[in-house]
């Protein structure tokens, strides 16, 4: 069973607040929910609609044909009525507008009646309406009016009882004269403990769960929404929120905060990415881990704000001038943006780099349901691995008298604890956070904790970017007696000292490459495939968001007969070709698609492995994919 | 107790008679002045003559991107607040590329105490205008004379919010270290502007200029008068040079109003590990 409900009306009425009740509503009557919402950049006066797509299994995808659709005003009906079948329910009031006869079901319900007669305010319409669609689907107030109870508690019981009064007005109004068209759609169903959250819900709760504490940010949709949630969790979660003047400084605040020792991360979208980009460059060559969530919208400059599009993932991959590593990452729905969001902070910290995370509108902001099982397991198996780290396990003092507190690091803790400085012998002690990576070239292993070798090792000065084997050079947290560094902007020697040696140079260059290496043989993974690769006749090759339209429009064409395959990329740059190319056998029909108009994954697929895909489907209309169109395409062209 | 020997790194690369080597030295006694040792600070640096001295100044430190430095040293300062955060920047580094991040600065009261070098040109690229020359300065980049009127850091800083603004002159070590030490102990945002002469790319503001331009505010100067430290920074447009702390007052900086640290630093505190307390919102 699946359906779509959509509710439509004046942007600034509460369309959108209605719409997440429904979807929490249908969540805890036991089913699933994907929505989606269509807003313009603007708070008063444009057309809202956020639609629901319910279903009794997992859904992360929309559909095209509405099946009830709600219309607060004449717009939604003339914007959406395409969409509608013969089977369509339309939720609206005849003496706001009229509809011609025709293939609908129609369901005249007196919002503006209700509303004089008891002299509500015109959002209360929103309450009507919820009541009025709980009683078409053949369910009951009980939640409703327990949220309604939740929301205005505070406000007394008259304004609770007020409120209800319209829910109730909308549900029997349906209920008394239209019980033959019923659907039981939303009866309660036993189902697993689920959450309703958005992609930046998610990389806002990733973030928390990989230890992030220090977020700035500067507003910018569709990312705002994880400034404003972190902001609302700081005082509980203990991290810092910044809302800084500018995302140069915004990301620079990030870089100051985790060269100091703290995880920190930035978030934007494709314009305030452009004003970070120097900066990105400065973390690549300074070596200073930074998780950046750049959630995409329709460009180019201020483009369409509020839509969505795939249109910056070679700008990602590209950002920063010079040469220097980085990592991006694409999750496709919300179980993978909490998967990736939380690899992402390890991945920055052990390979000291810029890891950037890519939504888009669609992901971001569309809601879905979660499992509270997938969010336990994930929480109970993630482990902080800082990389590596040296830990000055006591104090060494060899030149002047200890005024700040030495940190100290163990083993699977962050960031450490103050110890007393007493100890004037002992040196640093090497350490990764997660021993079994077994990444500490043999240089800095083995290093006990006591013995003639590390009174040497004390008088050694700490290299900030010493060469290694991986190309990873140990970390050591400002403020540990007896040491100092520089991170550099500039090209440097091993200690950090600025350089134009043409052999420090190399090695350097060689070094921060090297983590790629380190990367790819480490921590890359490869596409996840969907259906049978060997069956198939058709393979779909995609990245990011456009993961639940294909995985819907393969269920789709399976009803047809046709035999498809997926490779959905999340690990898009940079890409293991040894892992990827036999992914690609002959005598297969591989068709790209991307929310773009310039096969931006065609092009960096062709660059990191020579793989060519010829057949595109590429929407840059600002809207995410339907699974239907996906369906049409290949149908049309086989 | 560290030395100045401590403080030391590589050997400096300025012109001889530069007004870095007076500030470079002032720094690094004020530093040990104050008891500090190079393990115990974090400095950020901008991109020029000044962030140069990144490489002969030990500590933990940044060097920064041109403009940058002031958000380093803020996001540092909040990881870890209870390490004195300094930012030695250029005038055209912090008042042209990275003037918006100053007035922000001010603003938040961040307990960072910023020192720029402010010699009126650009000495890295060779010698074209910076924000702070005055007007009708002839460089490479302004050749009939610059048309803008120089930017005014006292007034800008004390109009912004700043809690601590000095200025003192390259040619008087002794006055650079006092200004620094209270800067450095001064709670909230602190800037000392320091004039300097660019022997190299400056033949207008020389020593002799600023011996003749500057003046020391009175021993009963009232630091904490608004009025007249705004009256005392408009001098600047008349090119005379106050120096000394021109204004000085105490609120509350930003890491004091943040509940999440205190007692514990950000990077100190445990990990936050109740995530289902979060995520009751979402049911």
């Amino acid at each position: 069973m699946k359906y779509t409900w959509k509710i439509g009306g004046e942007a600034g009425f509460g369309i959108l607040t209605s719409g997440l009740l429904f979807s929490k509503i249908a969540n805890r009557h036991g089913y699933y929910t994907f929505d989606y919402l269509e807003y313009p950049s603007l708070i008063r006066g444009g057309h809202n609609a956020l639609e629901v797509v319910v279903s009794d299994e997992d859904v992360k995808a929309l559909k095209k044909d509405i099946d009830f659709l709600v219309c607060l005003n004449e717009d939604t009906y003339k914007f959406h009525k395409h969409r509608l079948t013969s089977q369509s329910y339309v939720l609206y009031d005849p003496d706001e507008f009229t509809i011609p006869e025709g293939n609908i079901i129609k369901i005249a319900v007196p919002f503006k009646k209700i509303l004089s007669d008891l002299k509500g305010q015109l959002v209360m319409k929103n309450t009507i309406a919820m009541g009025a669609s709980l009683s078409i689907l053949g369910s009951d107030l009980v939640m409703l009016n327990d949220i309604l109870e939740k929301l205005f508690a505070k406000k007394g019981q008259e304004v609770v009882g007020f409120n209800k009064q319209f829910a109730l007005l909308g549900y029997d109004h349906v209920k008394n004269n239209f019980s033959q068209q019923i659907r039981p759609h939303l009866e309660h169903r036993d189902s697993e403990e689920k959450v309703v959250m958005t992609g930046n819900d998610v990389f806002a709760l990733g973030a928390i769960i990989g230890d992030c504490r220090v977020y700035s940010a500067y507003p910018m949709t569709p990312s705002s929404t994880v400034l404003t949630t972190l902001a609302a969790w700081q005082e509980r979660t203990g991290m810092v929120v910044r809302h800084a003047e500018d995302e140069i400084s915004v990301i620079n605040t990030a870089l100051g905060a985790s060269f100091a020792g703290v995880r920190a991360a930035v978030g934007t979208s494709g314009g305030g990415f452009a004003l970070m980009v120097e900066s990105v460059s400065f973390a690549g060559i300074a070596e200073i881990p930074i998780v950046i969530f750049l959630a995409q919208r329709a460009g180019p400059a201020t483009g369409m704000p509020t839509w969505t599009e795939q249109g910056d993932l070679l700008f990602a991959v590209h950002a920063g001038h010079g040469e220097f590593p980085k990592m991006v990452f694409a999750p496709g729905d919300i179980e993978e943006m909490l998967e990736l969001t939380t690899k992402a902070f390890n991945i920055s910290e052990i390979y000291q780099t810029p890891v950037i995370i890519l939504s888009d509108m669609f992901l971001s902001e569309s809601h879905k349901s979660v499992l509270r099982t997938y969010i336990d397991q994930l929480v109970a198996n993630y482990k902080i691995d800082k990389g590596k780290i040296i830990s000055p396990a006591k104090p060494s003092v060899p030149t002047a008298t200890p005024a700040a507190p030495a940190i100290q690091q163990s083993l699977g803790q962050t960031p450490g604890t103050i110890s007393p400085s007493q100890d004037t012998k002992q040196p640093p002690v090497e350490s990764s956070t997660q021993p079994s990576r077994n990444q500490v070239p043999p240089t800095l292993t083995a290093v006990p904790p006591t013995g003639a070798d590390l009174q040497q090792a004390a008088q050694e000065k700490y290299l900030r970017y010493k060469l290694t084997g991986d190309g990873i050079s140990p970390r050591l947290i400002p403020g540990a007696k007896g040491h100092f560094y520089q991170v550099n902007s500039y090209e440097h020697l091993e200690d950090g000292h600025t350089t134009e040696d043409a052999t420090a140079r190399k090695q350097q260059v060689e070094k921060r490459n090297k983590k790629w290496d380190t990367y790819l043989a480490e921590d890359f993974e490869a596409p996840k495939v969907f259906g049978d690769m060997n069956k198939a006749e058709i393979v779909f090759v995609s990245w990011g968001s456009t993961k639940g339209p294909i995985l819907e429009a393969q269920k789709l064409l399976a009803l047809q007969g046709k035999r498809t395959a997926y490779l959905h990329f999340t690990h898009v740059y940079p890409m293991k070709k040894e892992q990827i190319v036999p992914l690609f056998p002959n005598g297969k029909k591989y068709v790209l698609i991307e929310n773009n108009s310039h096969a931006q994954f065609a092009k960096l697929l062709l660059m990191e492995t020579g793989i060519e895909i010829k057949e595109k489907l590429l929407k840059y209309d600002g809207r995410p994919f339907w699974p239907e169109e996906i369906m049409e395409h290949v149908t049309r062209n086989m | 107790m560290a030395t100045i020997q401590d403080f030391s790194g590589y050997n400096p690369t300025w012109c001889p008679g530069c007004g870095d080597w007076g500030i470079g030295i002032s720094i690094k006694s004020a530093l040990v002045q104050l008891g500090l040792d190079p393990s115990s600070l974090m400095v950020v640096f901008g991109i020029g003559c000044s962030g140069n001295m990144n490489d002969f100044l030990n500590a933990y430190a940044i060097h920064s991107l041109h403009g940058r430095a002031l958000p380093n040293a803020i996001g540092a300062k909040i990881s870890n607040h209870k390490m004195p955060v300094v930012a030695i920047v250029g005038d055209g580094d912090c008042y042209g590329e990275g003037g918006n991040h100053f007035i922000h600065a001010c603003r938040g009261n961040h307990d960072i105490t910023v020192i720029v070098h402010d010699n009126g040109v650009y000495g890295l690229t060779t010698g074209q205008v910076a924000p702070t020359a005055q007007k009708g300065f002839k460089s490479k980049s302004t050749p009939s004379g610059i048309i803008e009127v120089p930017v005014n850091p006292l007034t800008l800083a004390i109009s912004q919010g700043a809690t601590f603004v000095a200025q003192t002159f390259a040619g008087n070590a002794n006055h650079v270290i006092e200004m620094i030490k209270e800067g450095i102990n001064h709670k909230g945002f602190s800037l000392v502007n320091v004039l300097q002469p660019c022997v190299t790319f400056n033949k207008i503001n020389t020593y002799q200029y600023y011996m003749q331009h500057t003046y020391k505010l009175p021993a009963d100067y009232q630091k904490d008068n608004l009025d007249e430290a705004m009256k005392q920074g408009l001098e600047m447009s008349k090119e005379k040079f106050p120096l000394g702390i021109v204004y000085q007052s105490h609120r509350p900086t930003f890491t004091d109003q943040l509940n999440q640290v205190g007692e514990s630093t950000l990077l100190e505190r445990p990990r936050f590990t109740q995530i289902e307390t979060l995520l009751k919102e979402f049911e």
